[in-house]
């Protein structure tokens, strides 16, 4: 693996080559009790690749596209491997193969312009360059960045090679350090866990996932305010994902700004119809404001999508008693007691109005 | 004064994530202060679903500390747990299944 202290998890003191072998191992067990998870696989893949075994992570990476055939992150990173790997004509064929199944999409043409500039094709290089800025506003920034893109011309030399030649990198160290930072997160600590996923997202600041992901972490650490920026980083970059909206509706929540979390909750059920449960946290927003036919509407809606939603179904009869609509809250308490017989508190409530 | 049911919902989902605790079977709802967790607890890390001494302990101690975090949220009134793995008898904290 490179030392030179300027790239991926080439930064990595012993102290972090460490945990990843640590994980790795977690990860190898997790892999013995479920051997047809394709995610486990891609993981391994990525930890593998992180500590220099790159035929090792070859095969998990291939091992993971055989279960699932149509998992890009595992085929982006395989084609990506291969490249590290300098096995430039099978990348070449890779990348070529999966552009015909998405023509449009600017990381591929990316990454074979990276290619074409290791394998000393400057023409297609610089055709493939084109192509990524055409696909995607993303990458006109990047290159102009670079120093590749200039007053409309791609500008390939040697100084673009050079800071190119680590570029392919970016992306599978990304998927890295995204998945770590999520591992560690699962286990409670926030601030290494804060730590990967930043890194993900100076690889790639485009990918709206990791801001998000680098938003929950926030949440749950409690630093709210950089929560808040995260997630809306993640939205600005991805406006159709309902549930950055959702997430920063919970962090409002959290902070008490209860008109701001409503808004966000509204969006997010907008965008996202079929969700019971943010049908369900919008009626638990209405409610707390006492706007009960409003609740009442968004728990019928979630529990139109899931009849066994109990909490919904319980928060709807509990409306229904303060709108003084004793026959619809008993049928809903009837419902819940068919259910769960042994619910003392819906008894009671029953019992109180019957 | 404001309820603040989605305000303890949103607390009692960082709790979760925080707990150590695969909560993808587990559901969970506030109503009028009281919170309700249903479902199957999963404790990450538990390789044998509760079945060996140090799982059943890892279980009891993740369902204390994770009732104790909730009631102290502020405006939760009591907690409910409606749990298909798990029971709370005289105070302790067992599992109702074993593994096969």
């Amino acid at each position: 693996m490179d030392t030179d202290g300027k790239k991926g998890v080439s930064r990595s003191k012993e102290g972090q080559l460490k945990l990843y072998r640590k994980i790795l191992t977690e990860i190898e067990k997790e892999i013995q009790i479920h051997p047809n998870y394709a995610d486990l696989r891609n993981q391994m893949g990525l930890l593998l690749m992180a500590v220099g075994d790159f035929e090792g992570a070859e095969s998990h990476f291939s091992e993971a596209l055989s279960l699932n055939p149509r998992y890009r992150e595992a085929a982006l990173n395989l084609g990506f491997l291969r490249i590290e790997m300098r096995r430039d004509r099978e990348a070449e064929a890779f990348f070529l193969s999966e552009l015909k199944r998405h023509p449009k999409d600017g990381l591929l043409h990316h990454a074979l312009g990276l290619l074409y500039l290791q394998m000393d094709r400057s023409e297609e290089a610089s055709l493939r360059i084109r192509k990524a800025i055409g696909c995607h506003p993303y990458y006109r920034d990047y290159y102009e960045k670079k120093g590749i893109w200039r007053k409309g011309k791609v500008q390939l030399g040697e100084r673009a090679k050079k800071v190119l030649q680590e570029a392919h990198r970016d992306y599978p160290y990304a998927q890295f350090h995204n998945f770590v930072g999520l591992y560690l997160a699962k286990q409670g600590r926030s601030s290494q866990a804060i730590q990967e996923l930043k890194w993900a997202s100076r690889l790639r600041p485009d990918e709206f996932l990791f801001h998000s992901n680098l938003g929950m972490v926030y949440y749950y650490h409690g630093s709210y305010a950089k929560a808040i920026r995260e997630y809306e980083q993640a939205l600005k970059i991805n406006p159709r994902y309902g549930m950055g909206y959702a997430n920063l509706s919970y962090v409002y929540g959290l902070m008490k700004r209860t008109r701001e979390a409503l808004r966000y909750m509204e969006k997010a059920v907008r965008m996202n119809p079929r969700y019971a449960d943010l049908h369900y946290n919008l009626a638990l927003l209405y409610s707390d404001r006492r706007q009960y036919p409003k609740a009442i509407s968004e728990l019928k809606k979630a529990l139109r999508i899931n009849p066994n939603y109990l909490f919904a179904r319980i928060n709807l009869g509990i409306l229904y008693e303060e709108e003084k609509k004793w026959r619809e809250a008993r049928r809903e308490y009837r419902k819940i007691l068919q259910v769960t017989p042994d619910n003392e508190d819906v008894r009671r409530r029953l019992e109180r109005i019957s | 004064m404001l309820r603040e049911d989605f305000f303890i919902q949103s607390n009692v989902r960082r709790i979760l994530v925080r707990s150590h605790i695969d909560y993808s079977e587990l559901t969970f709802g506030t109503v009028r202060g009281v919170v309700y967790l249903q479902g199957r607890l999963k404790i990450l890390g538990a390789y044998s679903h509760g079945a060996s001494i140090e799982d059943e302990e890892l279980g009891a101690r993740t369902l204390r500390s994770l009732e104790l975090k909730i009631r102290g949220i502020p405006g939760v009134v009591d907690i409910k747990f409606q749990l298909v793995n798990w029971k709370k008898e005289k105070g302790q904290w067992t599992p109702t299944e074993k593994k096969e």
